[in-house]
C-alpha cells in the first residue's frame, strides 16, 4: 500500500501544490525561529543571532527546491510546462508545426492504412471461434495440383470423421452452380453442398431458423437450404417469412429452412447452402477425389500430431485399397496459413515500404528539429549555464516532439477512417469478394492501438535522437560562439542525408520491380489474344442432363446460334478459360511404349476439354499437325491436341504427332489418345510461374457439364450478351448464364491484387522520392548557408566561383553516394527475396537500379547546386558580414 | 579536532530514522539531537535535513503531523511509519557488520 500512499502524496503535493508550498515555508521558518531564540539565549544579540541561525541554516531557497525535488512535484510539473511549452512552440513557427505535422502523419497514415490490412486480412480473416484449431484436410496424389485441388474422396473423408482421434469434427463440401427459379425467369448462383455438420465445426449458428440434420442428407431428404443474409435481402427483399417458404433450385423444389448472419460467407461468398446428399455407392467412393475437406483440431492436439495421424491413416488405407489408394497421402494446413500463401508475402513487402516511408518521415523531421536546434543553441545554452540538467533538458526535446508526433497522431487518425475505405473500395469487389476478411478493413481498436503506439513511438525516438544530438552542450563555449556547427554535428547530419539516399533507393527500387511486375503481368497472357471475346459460363444440372447425348445437344444446339449470330467470327467451348484464377485439372498420363510407372513418378499434365474453334477464338498458334474436327466425334477414334511445352518435354526431337497417350496409368481403363496436333503454349493464370504441359482432348469425345463459352466477335463483345441469352434459352429455358463478360475483363480482374500492389508501391516510392529529395536539399542547403561567410571570404580572395561550386556539388555526391553505395547490394539482396516470395512476377532488373540511382544522383545535385548558387551569386561584402 | 566529520552519504537517512524512533520530534529537534548525542562530532547541515526528512516522507517511512511545539508554535513533527521501522531495522544492521568488518580490517591489517 506504500506506492497508493506515494501516490496520494504526490497528487496532494501537486494539486495542492500552494497548501504544500506554505506549509513548508511556516516549517523552515520555525527551525529558524528556534535556532534564534536558542542563539539569543546564549547570549547573542538579536542581530547576530539572527545572522548566525542563517549561516548554520545554508541557502534557504536552495533547500525549499531540494524539498519539492525531494517530493517528486518537479518531474510532473515540469513535465505539464514542458508540455505547454511544446504547444506554444508549435504554435509560435506554424510552418514548420505544418510541415513537421503533415510529414510525420504521412508516415504513420501509411502505415495505419496498411496495418489496417494486416488485421483484417491476416490476424482476423474469419469470425470462427479459435481460427486455428480450423484445418482444410486433403488427399495429395503426388502431384501438385494446385491450390483449387484440394479434394478428398468420399468414403476416405468418412473413415477420417468415423475413426480418427485428432479431429474434434470434419466435415466436407461441394461446390455447385444452381439456377434459380424466380418468377419465370432463371437466376444462376453459387451453392454450396455441405454435410450437415459444416456449421457445427466452423461454431457459426444461423441469425434465424436451424441448421441442417443429418436425416437430410439422404438423398430424396436434402430438399432443404440455408441462405446467405445477403441472399435473403438482395433477392427475396429481406422476406421477414421466408423461413419454411420453397424456392425452385435446378427445377426442385427446396424448402428455407435458416438465414446465416450477416458476415458468414465461407469457404466463398456462396448464395446458399444445402445438405451434401449421397447414395449409398457415391458414399463408397473411393476412387474420385471429389470434397473439399475442413476439420477442427481436439483441444490440445498439434498440427504435427494431426498430420502424423492422416499420414499413418493414408498408409492403412493404401495397403487396405490399393487399387484407389496406393501413392495417396492425406495431409492438412491451417485454414489462416491456406490464407496467407497468397496474402502474406504482399502485405508482408507492404507494411515493410509503409515502414519505410515512416524512417524517411523520421530523417526528414529530424533533420528539420536539428536545424531548428541549431538556431536554437543559445538557448539551451543558457538553460544549461542556469542549470538545468541534462536529464531535464532531455525532458524538453522529448515533450516537444511528443507533442509533434501526438498532433501527427491524431492527423493520421482522421486522414485514416477516409484513406481506409479508399483503400476498401478502390479494388473491383469481383475480386475483393474471394479476399475472406475484406470487409473488415477498418479502423477498429487494433488499428488505433498501433496508430497511437505508432505516433508515440516516433516522438519518444525523435525526442531522443534530438537529445543525443545535443548532449555534448557547453555553456561556456557555445554562448561564446557565433552560431557555427561543430563537426560532430554535421556527421550526424551527413550520416541522416545517407540514411534517407539509402531507404529512398531501396523503397524506389522494390516500388519499381512490383510496377514492373504488374505490367509485365498485364503481358502475362500471351500466346493467345484476348481482345474481342466474351465469355460465359454455363453448367447443365445432373438431373436433367444424365447422359452424354443430352449434354452434347444442348451445347452443339448453343455452338451453331452462337456462331449464327451477326459479327461473331467463332464460338467455341473449354473447361477453364486463361485468367480463370482456377487452376487446370491435373492428370498423370503414360505414353504407348514407355515403361510403366509409379504414381508419384509419373508424368503429369493440364487436362482442358475443348470444342472445335477453340484455338481459333483464342488465336491459339497451331505448331504442328492438325486441330479438331467433326470427323473427333464418338465413333472415331480418340485424339488429342497437345501444347509446344508437353511436346517439346516429352518429345524432345520433335516427334510428337502420331503417338498415343493415356490418362492415368498403362493398365488403367482409359481409351489411348492418338497425338494429331501440337499447338502454342498459353499460360492460365499469373502465379504460374511456369507453363505446364496440357493435354486438349476435344469436346464431341468428352462432354462436360460445366463449360465455357467463348465467342470471338467483330465489334465490343459485351453487346453479344443477349444474344447470346437468346440462344441459351432458345436450348433449354431451364439453363442460366453465370459470369457473362469480356476476357480482358477477366484478366484484369485476376490481376487486379498486383495491380492495387503496383499503386500502392508507386505512391510509396513518390513519397520516398519527395521526402528524400527533401530531406537532402534541406541538408546541403543549410550547410551551405553556414559556410556563406567562408564563401564569401573565399571569392573576395580571388577563388573561381567555378570551384567552388565544384566543392559544394562534391560535397553532395559525397554523401549521395555514400548512402548508394550501401543501398544497392541491399536492393539487390530485398530484390531477390522478393521475386522469391511473389511468385516469381517480380525479378531483379539491372536497368531498374541504374535508373533510379542516376535519379537520385540527379536529385542530390540538384539539391546541392540551388543553394550553392545562391551563396556564390552574394556579394562578398554581405556574405562577410553574413552570420 | 578538525572539522566535523561529513555525513557518509545516505547516513543522515539513517540518523533520523533513528532519532526519530523514540517518539515524533520536529525537525530543529531532531538536528539537535543527533549533534549533542554524538557529542558534536556529527554536525548535520540544518538545512539539509529538510529535503531529506521530505524525501523520507514520500517514501513512506515517515509520516508527518502539525502540532503544538513546546513554545507553543505550530510545528511539523515526524514520526516513524511501520514499514520505516522495519527498514531502520535492517539499515541498523547493516551499518552494524558494515562498521564491524571496517573497524576489524583496520585493526588488524
Amino acid at each position: 500500500m506504500r506506492w497508493l500512499k506515494s501516490i496520494s502524496n504526490r497528487l496532494r503535493n501537486l494539486l495542492r501544490k500552494d497548501a504544500v508550498e506554505r506549509e513548508t515555508d511556516q516549517e523552515l521558518r520555525f527551525h529558524l525561529e528556534r535556532q534564534i531564540a536558542t542563539n539569543i539565549a546564549s547570549g547573542l544579540s538579536p542581530e547576530e543571532a539572527r545572522r548566525i541561525a542563517l549561516l548554520d541554516f545554508g541557502g534557504v531557497e536552495q533547500f525549499k527546491e531540494d524539498c519539492r525535488e525531494a517530493r517528486g512535484v518537479n518531474r510532473i510539473e515540469s513535465l505539464l510546462v514542458d508540455l505547454r511549452y511544446g504547444f506554444r512552440a508549435l504554435r509560435k513557427s506554424p510552418g514548420f508545426a505544418i510541415v513537421s505535422v503533415l510529414t510525420l502523419a504521412l508516415g504513420i497514415g501509411a502505415n495505419t492504412a496498411i496495418f489496417s490490412m494486416v488485421n483484417a486480412l491476416l490476424l482476423h480473416p474469419y469470425n470462427f471461434r479459435n481460427l486455428d484449431s480450423l484445418v482444410r484436410v486433403w488427399e495429395d496424389r503426388g502431384i501438385d495440383e494446385g491450390y483449387d485441388a484440394r479434394y478428398i474422396a468420399p468414403a476416405d473423408a468418412e473413415d477420417l470423421r468415423s475413426t480418427n482421434s485428432v479431429f474434434e469434427g470434419l466435415t466436407t463440401y461441394r461446390f455447385q452452380s444452381f439456377g434459380l427459379g424466380m418468377e419465370g425467369d432463371v437466376q444462376p448462383i453459387l451453392g454450396c453442398r455441405v454435410s450437415a455438420n459444416f456449421f457445427n465445426v466452423l461454431g457459426i449458428t444461423p441469425s434465424a431458423g436451424r441448421l441442417f440434420s443429418p436425416a437430410e442428407e439422404q438423398p430424396g431428404a436434402d430438399q432443404v437450404a440455408i441462405l446467405s443474409y445477403g441472399t435473403w435481402q438482395r433477392r427475396f427483399g429481406g422476406d421477414p417469412q421466408l423461413l419454411g417458404k420453397t424456392i425452385s433450385l435446378n427445377g426442385r423444389v427446396y424448402t428455407v429452412v435458416g438465414i446465416m448472419p450477416r458476415d458468414f460467407d465461407y469457404p466463398v461468398p456462396v448464395e446458399l447452402w444445402v445438405p451434401l446428399a449421397f447414395t449409398p455407392a457415391e458414399r463408397a467412393d473411393r476412387a474420385q477425389l471429389s470434397l473439399n475437406a475442413l476439420a477442427r483440431l481436439s483441444t490440445g492436439v498439434s498440427v504435427s500430431q494431426a498430420r502424423a495421424e492422416l499420414a499413418n491413416f493414408s498408409h492403412r488405407a493404401g495397403l487396405e485399397y490399393p487399387k484407389t489408394n496406393a501413392g495417396r497421402s492425406a495431409t492438412l494446413l491451417q485454414l489462416r496459413k491456406e490464407l496467407y500463401i497468397f496474402t502474406l508475402p504482399l502485405f508482408l513487402l507492404l507494411q515493410a515500404a509503409a515502414g519505410f516511408v515512416l524512417l524517411l518521415a523520421c530523417a526528414n523531421l529530424a533533420n528539420l528539429v536539428f536545424a531548428r536546434m541549431i538556431g536554437r543553441q543559445r538557448e539551451i545554452a543558457l538553460r544549461a549555464a542556469l542549470g538545468a540538467s541534462r536529464g531535464r533538458l532531455g525532458q524538453l526535446f522529448l515533450s516537444e516532439t511528443l507533442v509533434y508526433s501526438t498532433v501527427a497522431g491524431m492527423v493520421a487518425i482522421a486522414a485514416s477512417f477516409a484513406s481506409v475505405r479508399a483503400l476498401r473500395t478502390s479494388i473491383p469487389v469481383s475480386w475483393t469478394k474471394w479476399v475472406p476478411g475484406w470487409d473488415g478493413i477498418r479502423v477498429d481498436g487494433n488499428v488505433l492501438a498501433f496508430t497511437i503506439l505508432a505516433a508515440l513511438g516516433v516522438g519518444i525516438f525523435l525526442g531522443l535522437a534530438t537529445m543525443l544530438h545535443t548532449s555534448r552542450v557547453e555553456p561556456n563555449k557555445t554562448l561564446k560562439e557565433t552560431g557555427t556547427v561543430t563537426r560532430a554535428k554535421r556527421r550526424v547530419r551527413s550520416a541522416l542525408v545517407v540514411a534517407q539516399v539509402m531507404i529512398a533507393l531501396i523503397l524506389l527500387v522494390c516500388a519499381g520491380q512490383t510496377i514492373q511486375g504488374f505490367v509485365r503481368l498485364a503481358n502475362v497472357y500471351q500466346g493467345f489474344e484476348p481482345a474481342s471475346v466474351l465469355r460465359v459460363e454455363l453448367s447443365l444440372p445432373e438431373k436433367v442432363y444424365a447422359d452424354n447425348v443430352k449434354i452434347t445437344n444442348f451445347y452443339q444446339q448453343v455452338l451453331r446460334g452462337a456462331a449464327s449470330l451477326p459479327g461473331v467470327q467463332h464460338a467455341s467451348l473449354v473447361t477453364n478459360p486463361p485468367a480463370s484464377n482456377v487452376d487446370n485439372e491435373t492428370t498423370f498420363f503414360s505414353i504407348e511404349g514407355q515403361p510403366a510407372l509409379k504414381a508419384g513418378e509419373a508424368p503429369s499434365a493440364d487436362l482442358q476439354i475443348a470444342s472445335l474453334d477453340f484455338f481459333d477464338t483464342l488465336k491459339i498458334s497451331l505448331v504442328a499437325g492438325r486441330a479438331f474436327s467433326d470427323a473427333d466425334n464418338t465413333d472415331a477414334a480418340r485424339v488429342a491436341v497437345i501444347s509446344r511445352g508437353m511436346a517439346s518435354r516429352f518429345w524432345p526431337k520433335g516427334k510428337a504427332l502420331g503417338h498415343r497417350i493415356k490418362l492415368g496409368a498403362q493398365d488403367s481403363t482409359e481409351p489411348w489418345l492418338t497425338i494429331v496436333g501440337v499447338v502454342g503454349d498459353v499460360r492460365q493464370n499469373w502465379w504460374n510461374s511456369v507453363t505446364r504441359p496440357v493435354i486438349y482432348k476435344p469436346f464431341a469425345q468428352a462432354p462436360q457439364r460445366s463449360m465455357t463459352l467463348l465467342l470471338r466477335t467483330t465489334s465490343t463483345p459485351t453487346s453479344y450478351a443477349t444474344g447470346v441469352r437468346g440462344v441459351v434459352r432458345r436450348a433449354d429455358p431451364a439453363i442460366a448464364l453465370r459470369a457473362v463478360n469480356t476476357l480482358e475483363e477477366e484478366i484484369a480482374d485476376s490481376i487486379a491484387i498486383v495491380r492495387i500492389m503496383g499503386i500502392l508501391m508507386g505512391i510509396f516510392g513518390l513519397v520516398a522520392l519527395s521526402l528524400s529529395s527533401i530531406g537532402v536539399y534541406g541538408v546541403l542547403s543549410e550547410s551551405v548557408a553556414q559556410r556563406t561567410h567562408e564563401i564569401g571570404i573565399r571569392l573576395a580572395l580571388g577563388a573561381n566561383p567555378r570551384d567552388l561550386m565544384g566543392l559544394i556539388l562534391g560535397q553532395a555526391l559525397k554523401l549521395t553516394g555514400i548512402g548508394l553505395a550501401i543501398a544497392v547490394p541491399c536492393a539487390v539482396a530485398i530484390s531477390r527475396a522478393m521475386a522469391s516470395l511473389i511468385f516469381g512476377v517480380v525479378s531483379l532488373d539491372f536497368a531498374i537500379l541504374v535508373g533510379f540511382t542516376v535519379l537520385l544522383l540527379l536529385v542530390a545535385l540538384g539539391a546541392g547546386y540551388l543553394p550553392a548558387r545562391r551563396a556564390i551569386g552574394v556579394d562578398p561584402v554581405v556574405s562577410l558580414r553574413y552570420e | 579536532m578538525s572539522k566535523p566529520t561529513d555525513l557518509v552519504q545516505g547516513t543522515l537517512d539513517l540518523l533520523i530514522l533513528k532519532t526519530i524512533a523514540l517518539g515524533s520530534m520536529h525537525g530543529w529537534a531532531i538536528a539537535l539531537r543527533i549533534r549533542q548525542v554524538s557529542k558534536d562530532v556529527l554536525q548535520v547541515n540544518q538545512g539539509a535535513l529538510y529535503p531529506a526528512l521530505h524525501r523520507l516522507e514520500q517514501r513512506g517511512w515517515i509520516e508527518a503531523e502539525w502540532g503544538e511545539s513546546e513554545n507553543n508554535r505550530r510545528a511539523k513533527y515526524y514520526s516513524l511509519t511501520k514499514s520505516g521501522k522495519k527498514y531502520l531495522q535492517s539499515e541498523q544492521a547493516n551499518w552494524e557488520r558494515l562498521a564491524a568488518a571496517i573497524g576489524l580490517v583496520l585493526k588488524t591489517a
